[in-house]
């Protein structure tokens, strides 16, 4: 599925994420954070994880943050910037105390943003307000949605106070046409409406107990009402999709069959792609099977601090995701391509699950905290993932026999992928990486890839993975540990003491890059056949499955579809070249949102009668969908 | 203060490194001196400036030095000091600089196949104001007093349609007029409800959320204004002047097309047409703010 693909689209209030019904799978791109503020959402995302990953905050401060367009980390960025002491931070870190650090970085960018709105009445010029103003209201960014949270009236008033500050700085004019001189008096009313709110909440000498670490303000933890921030990812988060998409291979779509024509299929689709079937905070935060697995195969830029120890890679059963299933072991896994998913069981890494229903049921309810899944929803799930197939590889024979497309060196390298070798127990790379079995042997072996847990463990044995595919999926092994197909010749050659000379290493690199290519990896877009084109054809495609379900008057998977769809629908207009066909997509959006209203009330008849609307409209629109 | 900043920021910033300041007779001889806008984050268009810059060089064969000024003012008066030859400008400075200092307009960009664009008075659409009259007694934000799009085109809707006497009666129309600082904090601040609608550029929705996107329309179009425009000061050498446009008219070129996104991202540039800012010059009068 495609819906992670907004290229420009930039926000900076993360109060903005709040206020929205159901969760949609098209995040938007965050304005960058400044260095500062990243550290503190940092702070609080990591801290409450379990157990604490104290170097990973630490680092939070002292490194630049994931693709940070700041070259600074926080501290040299503060040491630059500002005055405000830093040790009451350090001195939380290094004496690893939770609560001292959650006080002393939230009072550092309360004190932060007094700074910079000192600064701001200073000076005389103009500019240079605007400047500290516009600085102040990116560090009172990392507190927003917690005031949105807890009290709108009050954040609605800083909000105003924010509006005034700026107007009344007053514009220097260019050469001095244009110029308007600052109104100190409303500069100095409206700071006042912040700070006051600062002192009361973000600067205070002892912060109660914080069970959870969240920027919700301290009156409002005081209060005792049961007020939830809602989830959002730390700075350095990566949940777009992969830029070029990889190419998805349904096997009935390259034999004819049109989608809309296998409902069960349809209805699967869409699941794959609905964060509504799991639970918070992946379901808030927009995640579904197809984050990570798009397009059926593995998202290499995923990445979320502290659940990621490198980009591709993710940790299902850390503290983040669901905490009842929270194994304690930091062991994020590289992301398994799920192509020709029928063929590769066993499933999970180690093979544990036999059965690729358990596993994914397994998925939705412990890895990602959903509800129960109906036995229909697991069946369209099973029916849709069955038809992931390899990509074509014109190098490649069906019995997985090079063809005289493959160069010579790939030549040579596939007779060294078959020769026995003594340190493989006179076995060949070909043994466990069948050729005509597609590249897999469904067993699992310890080749000594992972460390012993403990000493005299016997836990190191993994599922043989496919090789088809693989020129697009690295880094390799279940770790993520080795970037290049290269690397992997060396590893073995090393660790198996092949005694292969440079020559052979590089012709069985070269036979791997061949057996692991495809013929079309990726998506190609063009002017109108466009990532948006694609998800609106997906989108209708899953829409189509209420023919069959609307007769069935099967409300709970109608609705768990409509709040789905008629939500991705209507975001992922934003990301249209075609500006001006948007008004008509929200409309069709709200039309099918109008379907699930009324299947909601009970209504069948309107139902029914919103839905051939929908339909009718889907058809005409569809030309200028792009 | 414009000078002095502007010269520490080029100290400060400058990507060539080794190039100090000195008179325009050796800047010239040096190379060009480029003075860029921030518009998010100064420190990541260093970086992109880094690239640009270092491209630029190898097609025009003079060093090339580019440096982030503080706003329009400062690179409107570091083209009149002498501390840029060339600056990135958007329409309504450039003919303000124009007229103070004989600023000379080289390229235009191109967004979306025209050099122009529009602003829009935006609402969200579950407000029930579905005709400028109906802003009458609200509030409304606007980007920045010194903006084409994000203000005076804008409200010039207003002055058209017979609900505002000129450009100083703005108030006794709407409740209250914000200046929110840029288009994204004035979008922001209509689509979370804190006014009641925002002036901006046509394509400022595409700063909100998506799901706030949907939540939005708009209610009148300006009539379109040139986009931003690069310009040079007045005494630049013809023939550098004339090589540094050919080399930015070669990004529009399908293997150097990259290099745009660290040009504030346009689709391309066109050479710009001087008659193109008649409209600009007359918006800029009847603000006052050109004689």
């Amino acid at each position: 599925m495609i819906r992670k693909l907004l290229g420009f689209v930039i926000f900076s209030l993360a109060g903005a994420m709040v206020s929205f019904g159901p969760a949609i799978a098209t995040p938007a791109r965050e304005a960058p954070w400044l260095p500062d503020a990243a550290a503190y959402r940092l702070t609080l995302f990591l801290g409450n994880l379990e157990p604490l990953p104290w170097d990973d905050v630490e680092a939070a401060w002292s490194e630049p943050y994931r693709n940070s367009e700041f070259s600074a980390d926080a501290l040299t960025w503060l040491g630059e910037k500002s005055d405000i002491e830093t040790g009451p931070l350090l001195d939380a870190m290094a004496r690893r105390d939770r609560q001292s650090l959650f006080a002393a970085a939230t009072r550092l960018m309360a004190l932060r943003i007094e700074e910079e709105l000192g600064r701001a009445l200073d000076v005389d010029d103009p500019a240079r307000a605007q400047q500290a103003v516009r600085t102040a209201g990116e560090l009172y960014r990392a507190f927003a949605d917690g005031v949105a949270a807890a009290d709108p009236e009050a954040s609605r008033r800083i909000g105003l106070a924010w509006l005034e500050l700026n107007s009344s700085t007053g514009s220097a004019g260019v050469l001095g046409a244009g110029t308007t001189p600052p109104d100190r008096e409303t500069m100095v009313t409206a700071r006042a409406v912040i700070s006051d709110y600062l002192a009361e909440n973000y600067l205070v000498d002892n912060f109660a107990p914080r069970q959870e670490l969240s920027p919700l303000p301290e009156t409002a933890l005081l209060s005792g009402h049961d007020i939830e921030v809602p989830p959002s990812l730390p700075p350095g988060s990566d949940i777009f999709d992969q830029d070029p998409l990889p190419l998805l291979v349904l096997n009935f779509e390259a034999q004819g069959i049109d989608e809309t024509d296998l409902p069960l299929v349809a209805y699967g689709d869409m699941l794959f792609d609905s964060a509504q079937i799991f639970g918070s905070p992946a379901r808030d935060l927009g995640i579904a099977c197809s984050t990570c697995h798009n397009r059926s195969d593995v998202n290499q830029r995923l990445f979320i601090p502290g659940a990621s120890h490198q980009p591709g890679a993710i940790d299902v059963d850390g503290a983040f995701f669901n905490p009842i299933f929270n194994d304690r072991r930091d062991d994020p896994l590289d992301i398994p391509s799920l192509r020709g998913l029928r063929f590769t069981g066993p499933y999970g890494r180690d093979g544990r699950f036999a059965s690729l229903r358990d596993f994914t049921r397994n998925v939705i309810v412990n890895e990602f905290g959903g509800d129960e899944p109906t036995p229909f929803m697991l069946d369209a799930l099973l029916a849709y993932m069955l038809e992931f197939d390899f990509l074509p590889n014109s190098m490649l024979t069906a019995d997985g026999r090079l063809t005289d497309a493959a160069s010579g060196a790939a030549r040579r390298g596939e007779e060294i992928f078959n020769r026995p070798f003594v340190g493989l127990g006179d076995r060949s790379c070909a043994s466990c990486h069948v050729p005509d079995g597609n590249f897999l042997d469904r067993q699992a072996h310890d080749i000594w890839s992972a460390s012993p847990a403990y000493e005299g463990a016997r836990a190191g044995a993994f599922d043989t993975p496919t090789l088809l595919g693989t020129a697009y999926t690295a880094p390799y092994f279940h770790d993520g540990s080795l970037p290049t197909l290269a690397a992997v010749v060396d590893w073995f050659d090393e660790t198996k003491s092949l005694d292969l000379t440079d020559a052979e290493r590089s012709d069985l690199t070269a036979y791997l890059e061949a057996v692991g290519s495809a013929d079309e990896p990726y998506e190609t877009f063009d002017a109108e056949n466009t990532s948006f084109r694609l998800a609106f054809s997906e989108l209708t495609t899953f829409a189509s499955t209420i023919d069959t379900l609307l007769p069935r008057r099967d409300a709970e998977h109608i609705l768990l579809l409509t709040d789905t769809v008629a939500a991705d629908l209507s975001a992922d207009a934003s990301t249209m070249s075609n500006l001006a066909g948007r008004p008509e997509v929200y409309a069709l959006a709200e039309r099918l949102a109008q379907v699930g209203a009324a299947v909601r009330a009970g209504d069948w008849e309107t139902a029914e009668a919103h839905w051939t609307a929908f339909r009718d409209a889907a058809d005409t629109i569809e030309e200028r969908a792009f | 203060m414009w000078i002095r900043l502007s010269r520490r920021k080029t100290l400060i910033l400058s990507v060539a490194g080794a190039v100090s300041l000195g008179t325009r007779l050796a800047a010239q001889e040096e190379g060009l001196r480029l003075a860029f806008i921030p518009q998010e984050n100064p420190e990541k268009l260093l970086g992109d400036i880094a690239a640009i810059t270092g491209w630029l060089a190898d097609q025009i064969g003079v060093p090339v030095e580019g440096f982030v000024t503080i706003d329009h003012a400062a690179a409107v008066e570091a083209l009149r000091n002498g501390d840029a030859d060339i600056s990135f400008m958007g329409a309504l400075p450039f003919v303000l600089a124009e007229a103070e200092i004989g600023a000379v307009p080289l390229l235009s960009e191109v967004y979306r196949g025209a050099p122009n664009y529009t602003a829009r008075i935006f609402v969200r659409r579950d407000s029930g104001i579905e005709t400028l009259a109906d802003l009458g007694g609200k509030d409304i934000a606007f980007a920045d007093p010194i903006s084409e799009s994000g203000y005076l085109y804008p409200l010039a809707e207003f002055v058209e349609a017979g609900l505002v006497a000129g450009p100083g009666d703005a108030d006794a129309f709407f409740g209250r007029i914000f200046f929110a600082g840029g288009y994204q904090q004035a979008m922001q601040a209509m689509a979370e409800g804190l006014v009641d609608a925002a002036g901006a550029s046509q394509y400022a929705d595409l700063l909100l959320t998506p799901q706030q996107q949907a939540e939005v329309i708009w209610i009148a179009e300006s009539e379109p204004i040139p986009s931003h425009v690069v310009i040079a000061q007045p005494g630049l050498d013809a023939d550098l002047r004339s090589r540094f446009v050919d080399a930015m008219m070669r990004l529009n070129e399908a293997g150097n097309r990259d290099l745009l996104r660290y040009l504030y991202g346009p689709d391309g540039y066109v050479q710009a047409d001087p008659a193109a800012y008649d409209g600009v010059r007359d918006m800029a009068r009847r603000y006052g703010l050109l004689e």
